[in-house]
C-alpha cells in the first residue's frame, strides 16, 4: 500500500486547520478509490512526505525527519503549497493532485 | 565586485549632475552644499562600515547572482539569516549616525521588486524578472545606492489616479513606445533622494484596471533627463548654516533628506522597466516593499533610542541628577521601550519566509506591529528624554553667543554641571538630544514606511481573527473541543452531566 508520512510543525499559530486538511484529504482520496495509508511515525518507510507547516515559515522544513530523505515530499506551509500561494480552500484539492501524481 | 567606502561613494556622487533645487535655488554642486552634506555623511555611513572587518559580518552578504562579497544593503535576502542581519545592520547604523542612514528604502525596493516580477512573470509569461535580474547585477557591480521612490504626490485622496484633475499628482505612463515607456508624474518626501545615484519607482497603492497606466516600476540614474529634485525643509534646517554646535547632530544631521521628484516627459527603456500596466499586482508590490520597511524601524530607530538614551544618561550625570530615583526609572522605561521593537523586528526577521522566487521575506504581520509600535514608543521614549534634559534643550544659545567675548564667559559658567563636565559638552550634548527629539524625527517614525492607519490595515487583514474566534468558541464549550474530550476519555456532554451530577451528590452531603 502506498504510505504518505505525515509530519506535523508544532501548530503554535496557524492560519491554516492542519488537522482538518489531513482528515479531508484521506477522506477525499478513499472517496476516488485509492487505499492509501497515512502514517504520522517517524520510524515507518513511506513512499512520499507530507508536510503540513501551519504557516509561511515552515518550520519543518528546517528539520525533516531521516527516513524521508529520496521521497517526494510536498510542502503546506500555511496558505502556500511549496512555492505556490494557495487558498486555504484549494488546498485539498491541490494536494490530492499531487499524492495522485505519485501513485 | 568591489563595494565602495564612504569617501569614495560620496566622490562618486560628483560623477551625477542631477538638476536640484533648494530654497528657491539651483544647487549644481551636491557634494559640497552645507545643507546636504549631513545626509551624505549619514548615507556615506553604509559604505564606510561595510569597509571595516568588526562589522563586515553584518555590513556585507553574498551575492546569489554571483557568490561575490557585496554591500548587505545591495542584497536580495536569501534566508532567515539575512533577513536577522538586515535588521541588526539598521540598529547599528542608527547607533553611528543618530539619525536615517537612507539606504534601507533603496534596499526594500530591490528586493519588493525582485519578489514580485517573479510572480507577474509565472503569471503572464513576462520577462521583467530577468530584466530585473541585470539591473541587480549592475547596483551590486558598482554599488548604487538607488533612491526607492514609492509615495506620489496624490491630490484628492477621494478619487482614484486615473481620475485626479492633475495626472501628474501620480507617476504614470504617457507613451508606450518600441524601445521604452515616457514617464511623467510626482514622488513626494523621497528620502535620500538628491545622494542617490539611481531612483527606483513603485506604485503607491492598489490600482485598478482603470488605473493601468499608473501601474508603473522601473529604473533611471539620478541625472536622467526630465527628472527634478526639489529638497525639502526640516525643522531647524538652517541651523547648520550658523556653526558646528546649534544644529545638534551637525555630522549626520536630522532625518533622510527628503525630496519631491519630479518626473517630466522622462524616458525609460524597457531594460529597465519592471512593472507596465500589471495593475494586478501593485497590491503585491505595495505590501511586499512595505512589509521590508515597516520591519527596518524596528531597528534604525532602536538605534536612535540607544543614543537618545545614552545622551539622556550622561545629561542626567552631567546635571548631578544621575543617581536620581526618577532618572533611573525613565531610562528603564526608555530601554524598555526600545528593546521591546528591537524584539519585534527580530521576531518578523526570524518568522520570515521563502517566496516563490526564493527571496525570503519577513512576516507581515509582525513587520505592521512592529511598525506601529514605533509610531508611538518614539514619541514616548523622547518625551522621556526631554523630560529628563530639562527646559535647557528649547532655551539654550547660540554658538555664536557662547563665542561672543561679551555673553561667552558668564553663560559658560551658567551652563556648568557637575565636576568633569564641560559647559560646551553639556551644551553639545542637550543639543544632540534636542535635535532628536524635537525636529522632523518624530512625525518621520509616525508616517515613514506608511502612516499607523495602513499598519492597522495589514495588521487587521493578517490577523485571522475567524481563528481567535474558533478557539473562544471552543473553550466556551460552543465548538467541539476534541482534546478536551480526549483528557476526560468522553464527550463533552456526558462529562458535564457527570460532573453536575457529582455536584448535587456534593451538596446534598454538605448541606
Amino acid at each position: 500500500m502506498f504510505t504518505v508520512g505525515v509530519r506535523y510543525c508544532g501548530g503554535c499559530n496557524p492560519e491554516i486547520d492542519r488537522l482538518r486538511i489531513v482528515i479531508e484529504l484521506q477522506e477525499g482520496l478513499r472517496e476516488m478509490g485509492h487505499q492509501i495509508d497515512f502514517t504520522t511515525e517517524g520510524e515507518r518507510p513511506v513512499d512520499a512526505v507530507l508536510l503540513v507547516n501551519g504557516c509561511k515559515h515552515a518550520c519543518l522544513e528546517e528539520k525533516q525527519v531521516a527516513s524521508d530523505c529520496g521521497h517526494p515530499v510536498i510542502s503546506v506551509r500555511g496558505e502556500m503549497i511549496d512555492d505556490q500561494y494557495v487558498e486555504e480552500g484549494d488546498i485539498i484539492k491541490i494536494l490530492i493532485k499531487r499524492i495522485r501524481s505519485f501513485i | 565586485m568591489a563595494t565602495m567606502s564612504g569617501r569614495e561613494y560620496i566622490e562618486s556622487l560628483r560623477a551625477l549632475k542631477p538638476e536640484v533645487y533648494f530654497l528657491g535655488q539651483r544647487i549644481k554642486n551636491i557634494v559640497d552644499e552645507p545643507m546636504f552634506q549631513p545626509h551624505l555623511h549619514a548615507a556615506a555611513m553604509t559604505y564606510e562600515l561595510a569597509h571595516h572587518p568588526e562589522y563586515e559580518e553584518i555590513m556585507t552578504a553574498t551575492s546569489h547572482l554571483t557568490g561575490e562579497k557585496i554591500n548587505r544593503f545591495t542584497h536580495v535576502h536569501h534566508g532567515i539569516d539575512d533577513l536577522v542581519k538586515k535588521v541588526r545592520m539598521m540598529r547599528l547604523l542608527g547607533q553611528k549616525t543618530g539619525t536615517c542612514f537612507q539606504r534601507c528604502v533603496g534596499l526594500d525596493g530591490l528586493n519588493a521588486i525582485y519578489v514580485t516580477t517573479y510572480d507577474i512573470d509565472q503569471k503572464y509569461g513576462t520577462d521583467y524578472h530577468e530584466r530585473f535580474k541585470k539591473y541587480l547585477l549592475e547596483v551590486q557591480k558598482n554599488d548604487w545606492m538607488p533612491a526607492g521612490a514609492m509615495t506620489d504626490a496624490r491630490g484628492d485622496r477621494s478619487l482614484r489616479p486615473s481620475k485626479q484633475k492633475h495626472p501628474d499628482v501620480y507617476l504614470h505612463i504617457k507613451e508606450r513606445l518600441e524601445d521604452g515607456i515616457i514617464v511623467s508624474g510626482t514622488k513626494a518626501h523621497i528620502t535620500g533622494a538628491i545622494n542617490s545615484h539611481e531612483i527606483i519607482t513603485m506604485p503607491t497603492r492598489t490600482m485598478t484596471e482603470e488605473d493601468r497606466d499608473y501601474s508603473v516600476s522601473f529604473a533611471i540614474p539620478a541625472d536622467t533627463k526630465g527628472v527634478t529634485f526639489v529638497f525639502s525643509r526640516q525643522t531647524n534646517d538652517t541651523r547648520r548654516l550658523d556653526g558646528v554646535l546649534d544644529a545638534g547632530n551637525s555630522k549626520y544631521g536630522i532625518v533622510g533628506g527628503e525630496a519631491v521628484i519630479i518626473f517630466r516627459d522622462v524616458f525609460v527603456p524597457w531594460g529597465r522597466v519592471f512593472m507596465a500596466g500589471e495593475y494586478d499586482f501593485t497590491t503585491e508590490l505595495v505590501e511586499t516593499f512595505a512589509g521590508y520597511h515597516r520591519s527596518n524601524y524596528g531597528g534604525c530607530k532602536v538605534g536612535l533610542a540607544d543614543v537618545v538614551i545614552g545622551g539622556s544618561s550622561w545629561i542626567a550625570e552631567a546635571h548631578g541628577i544621575g543617581k536620581a530615583s526618577h532618572i533611573i526609572d525613565k531610562l528603564t522605561e526608555m530601554i524598555a521601550m526600545a528593546e521591546t521593537c528591537w524584539s519585534c523586528t527580530l521576531a518578523c526577521s526570524y518568522e520570515g519566509y521563502r517566496t516563490p522566487s526564493g527571496a525570503y521575506h519577513i512576516n507581515p504581520l509582525l513587520a505592521n506591529v512592529t511598525k506601529l509600535n514605533i509610531t508611538k514608543m518614539v514619541y514616548e521614549w523622547m518625551r522621556l528624554g526631554q523630560d529628563i534634559a530639562g527646559g535647557k534643550i528649547i532655551t539654550l544659545p547660540s554658538e555664536k553667543d557662547l563665542d561672543n567675548p561679551e555673553s561667552g564667559k558668564i553663560l559658560e559658567e551658567c551652563f556648568s554641571g557637575k565636576d568633569g563636565f564641560s559647559s560646551r559638552d553639556i551644551i553639545k550634548m542637550l543639543r544632540l538630544v534636542e535635535n532628536m527629539s524635537v525636529g522632523a524625527g518624530l512625525p518621520e517614525a509616525m508616517h515613514g514606511a506608511g502612516s499607523p492607519a495602513a499598519q492597522k490595515i495589514m495588521i487587521e487583514r493578517r490577523s485571522g481573527i475567524e481563528k481567535k474566534i474558533e478557539l473562544a468558541e471552543t473553550i466556551a464549550g460552543i465548538r467541539k473541543d476534541r482534546d478536551f474530550e480526549t483528557i476526560v476519555g468522553k464527550d463533552e456532554k456526558t462529562h458535564w452531566d457527570e460532573v453536575r451530577k457529582k455536584i448535587e451528590e456534593r451538596r446534598v452531603q454538605i448541606y
